[in-house]
C-alpha cells in the first residue's frame, strides 16, 4: 500500500468516526451495517475472487459467527469482545471442515455442496429450536465490557469501525503476500500453481477457512449492532447478496468488496420509495453486470487510470515502493 | 411398521418422487447438452404452477391448460436461452451459477409481486377422492403425475436415441466442436435443450400444484430435484428418473424412521456424503474433475 493510500484510509476512518459523533443512531446503524457487509465482502471475495471457488453459504458462516457470539454471551456469560472473536474461530474451523472435502470439488460440483451445506446449516437453525431460537429467532443481549458494564451505541459504531478497518489492511496485507499470490495462482492454473510446487488442497482449504473467519466476525458484530438474529437473514438470498457485492464491486480485489459492500448497502435507502421492487432491482443489478461489467466497478477506476497515464518515472517509483 | 403402512409410505413417496424426477430431468437435459446447470429450474417449476392456476381459472379444459403450459415453459426457456444465457456461455463456471440463480431469482421476485405470498388451490384432473386398490390408497392425482413421469422419462429416452435432434444433442454433448463440424448447429442444439428443460419443469409446476398448493416458493423444489440428479450421476436420463424416486422415498421413510426433527436434514446430508464420495452418482457416467 503506498502512502496516499494509506493517508486516505486513515483520513476515512478519521472522519467516519466523527460522522458517528455528530449524526444520529440511524445513521450510525446504517454504516454499521454496510461496514460489516464490507467485512463479509472481503472474506467472500478472497474464497471466491482470489482463490477461485464458487461459494452459496458464505452466510451460513455469518450465521455460525451471529449465533456463536450470541449463545457464548448469552448462555455462558462470554462478554462479547471475547465472544465474536471466539465465534470467528470456531466459524473458521468449521469453514476448513468444509473445505477439506469441497477442496476436491470444483464448478457445479462445488455450488452444489455449498449449497447443501447451506440447507443444513440453516434447517440446524430452525430446527433446534430451544438453543436457537427457531424460526422465531434470538434476542441479542446488550453487549457488556465486563458484567454490568454496558456500552454505548457509538461505542459499538467505533467497535465495527476499527474492526473493518483492520479487515480492509489485513486482506490488502494477505493479498500482498505469499499467501495472496498462491490463491490467485490456484485459480488461474491448478495445475502450474502444483507445478510450481504449491499445494493446491492446503491453499484452498485455507481459503475456506479465511472467508469463514471474515463472515464469522461480521456474523458476531451483526448481533450486536441488530440485537436480534432470526434464520431468514442468513438463507440463499443473504448469500446471492454477498456474491453481488464483489460481482458489483469486482472479484479479486479489495477496493472491489469494499466498493460493491458500500454502493449495494446504501442502495436499499436510495430505493427506498419503491421498496416492493427492492429483490427485482438487486437481481437485475447481479445479472447487469455479470453480463456487462463482468469485472464490476473497480473497472472504472483502472479504465480512468489508463485514461490519463501516469510520466513513467512516477509509475516505476510507484512499482518499486510496492 | 406394518406391511401396509410400508406399501403406503411407499406410494407416497413415489407420487412426491415423480415431481423430483421430473425437475432432475429438467436439470440434466441442458447440463447435458451445453454443459450449464440451470440453478433456475425450480422458479421455471414455480412459473408453470402458476400459469396452470390463471389458465384454470379462464374456465379452460385440462388439455388445452396441459398443452398450454408446456408451451409456456418452452418459450420461457427459449427466451432465457437467447437472452441471458447464450452471451455468457463461455464464461467461467461461476459466472454462469451464479447468473442461472438470478435468473430464477428474477421469476420468483416478479411472481412474488405479482401475485403476492398467499397461497392458492390447483385442483388435480381427477378430483381427489382416493381409488382403494387391495387395501392401499391411491390419490389419483399422485397416479397421474407418476404415469406422466414415465412417459416423460421415456419419451426423452426416445428422443435422444432415434431422432435427428436428439442425436445431435448428443453429439454436442461429447464434443461442440467436433459436431459443429459435422455440420450440427450448436447453437439450435442449446436452444431446444433449454426448451425442453423448461417444458418438463413447466409441467412438473402444473402436476405439483395439486399436491401442495402455489406459492412463490415452490422453486424450493430444486433442492430435491438436485439430489435426484446428483444420485443420477448429472448426466444419465434414466438416472434421473431414478434419483428422483429414491429422494422421494428417503424422505418419506426418514420422517418415520429419525423423526420429524432430522428428516429435513436427511436429503442435505446425503447430498454432501454423494458428493465427496461418489460425486460421479451411483450410475456413474459423468467424468468428474478432481483437482
Amino acid at each position: 500500500m503506498n502512502v496516499g493510500a494509506r493517508l486516505s484510509g486513515i483520513l476515512l476512518v478519521a472522519a467516519l468516526a466523527i460522522f458517528g459523533a455528530l449524526v444520529g443512531t440511524y445513521p450510525t446503524y446504517l454504516v454499521s451495517l454496510a461496514m460489516i457487509n464490507v467485512i463479509a465482502a472481503l472474506g467472500l471475495n478472497l474464497l471466491t475472487g482470489n482463490s477461485g471457488q464458487i461459494s452459496l453459504c458464505h452466510s451460513s458462516f455469518i450465521a455460525i459467527g451471529a449465533y456463536g457470539a450470541t449463545l457464548l454471551t448469552a448462555r455462558y456469560g462470554v462478554p462479547f469482545w471475547i465472544a465474536i472473536p471466539l465465534a470467528a474461530a470456531i466459524s473458521a474451523l468449521v469453514g476448513a471442515a468444509l473445505g477439506a472435502p469441497a477442496s476436491r470439488l470444483k464448478g457445479i460440483y462445488l455450488a452444489l455442496a455449498t449449497l447443501g451445506f447451506l440447507q443444513i446449516v440453516q434447517l440446524a437453525i430452525e430446527e433446534f429450536a430451544d438453543i436457537t431460537g427457531g424460526v422465531r429467532g434470538m434476542k441479542v443481549p446488550r453487549p457488556e465490557l465486563v458484567r454490568g458494564v454496558r456500552v454505548t451505541e457509538y461505542a459499538i459504531f467505533l467497535i465495527v469501525l476499527g474492526v473493518c478497518a483492520i479487515a480492509v489492511w489485513t486482506a490488502g496485507n494477505i493479498l500482498r503476500s505469499r499467501v495472496g499470490r498462491e490463491l490467485n495462482a490456484v485459480r488461474l492454473s491448478p495445475h502450474a500453481a502444483q507445478a510450481l510446487g504449491i499445494s493446491v488442497a492446503r491453499v484452498k482449504l485455507a481459503a475456506f477457512a479465511l472467508s469463514a473467519a471474515y463472515a464469522g466476525v461480521a456474523g458476531g458484530l451483526l448481533s450486536i449492532v441488530v440485537g436480534f438474529i432470526d434464520p431468514v437473514e442468513f438463507g440463499i438470498s443473504a448469500s446471492l447478496r454477498q456474491i453481488t457485492f464483489i460481482v458489483v464491486g469486482g472479484l479479486g480485489s479489495v477496493a472491489g468488496s469494499v466498493i460493491g459492500a458500500t454502493v449495494l448497502s446504501a442502495l436499499p435507502e436510495v430505493l427506498r420509495p419503491v421498496k416492493e421492487y427492492n429483490d427485482i432491482i438487486y437481481t437485475m443489478i447481479l445479472l447487469g453486470f455479470l453480463l456487462f461489467v463482468p469485472r464490476g466497478l473497480i473497472t472504472i477506476w483502472t479504465g480512468l487510470l489508463r485514461m490519463f497515464p501516469r510520466a513513467p518515472v512516477a509509475a516505476v517509483t510507484e512499482a518499486r515502493a510496492k | 411398521m406394518t406391511v401396509i403402512l410400508s406399501l403406503q409410505l411407499a406410494i407416497a413417496g413415489i407420487s412426491v418422487g415423480s415431481i423430483y424426477a421430473l425437475v432432475a430431468l429438467a436439470i440434466v437435459i441442458p447440463f447435458k447438452a451445453s454443459g450449464v446447470l440451470n440453478f433456475g429450474q425450480g422458479e421455471i417449476v414455480t412459473l408453470g404452477a402458476y400459469a396452470a392456476l390463471i389458465l384454470t381459472q379462464l374456465a379452460l379444459p385440462y388439455p388445452v391448460v396441459l398443452a398450454s403450459v408446456l408451451l409456456v415453459g418452452a418459450v420461457g426457456g427459449i427466451a432465457i436461452e437467447r437472452v441471458l444465457i447464450r452471451p455468457i456461455v463461455k464464461a467461467p463456471e461461476f459466472t454462469l451459477v451464479i447468473a442461472t440463480f438470478a435468473i430464477g431469482l428474477l421469476i420468483k421476485g416478479v411472481l412474488a409481486l405479482r401475485f403476492g405470498d398467499s397461497p392458492a388451490a390447483l385442483d388435480g384432473p381427477f378430483g381427489s377422492a382416493p381409488l382403494l386398490i387391495g387395501g392401499l390408497r391411491f390419490n389419483p392425482t399422485a397416479v397421474w403425475i407418476f404415469a406422466c413421469t414415465l412417459l416423460v422419462t421415456f419419451s426423452v429416452i426416445a428422443f435422444f436415441r432415434h431422432t435427428r435432434l436428439g442425436k445431435a444433442m448428443r453429439a454436442v454433448s461429447i464434443s461442440p466442436e467436433a459436431a459443429r463440424l459435422m455440420g450440427i448447429k450448436v447453437e439450435t442444439v442449446y436452444r431446444w435443450s433449454w426448451a425442453i428443460s423448461t417444458a418438463i419443469g413447466a409441467l412438473a409446476g402444473l402436476l405439483v400444484a395439486p399436491l401442495i398448493g402455489i406459492n412463490p416458493e415452490i422453486g424450493q423444489l430444486i433442492l430435491r430435484g438436485l439430489l435426484a440428479a446428483v444420485i443420477g450421476g448429472f448426466t444419465s436420463i434414466p438416472g434421473a428418473l431414478v434419483g428422483g424416486l429414491a429422494v422421494g422415498l428417503i424422505e418419506t421413510f426418514s420422517g418415520v424412521i429419525v423423526g420429524s426433527t432430522f428428516k429435513n436434514l436427511v436429503p442435505f446430508l446425503l447430498l454432501m456424503l454423494l458428493l465427496v464420495f461418489r460425486p460421479q452418482g451411483l450410475f456413474g457416467a459423468a467424468d468428474i474433475q478432481r483437482v
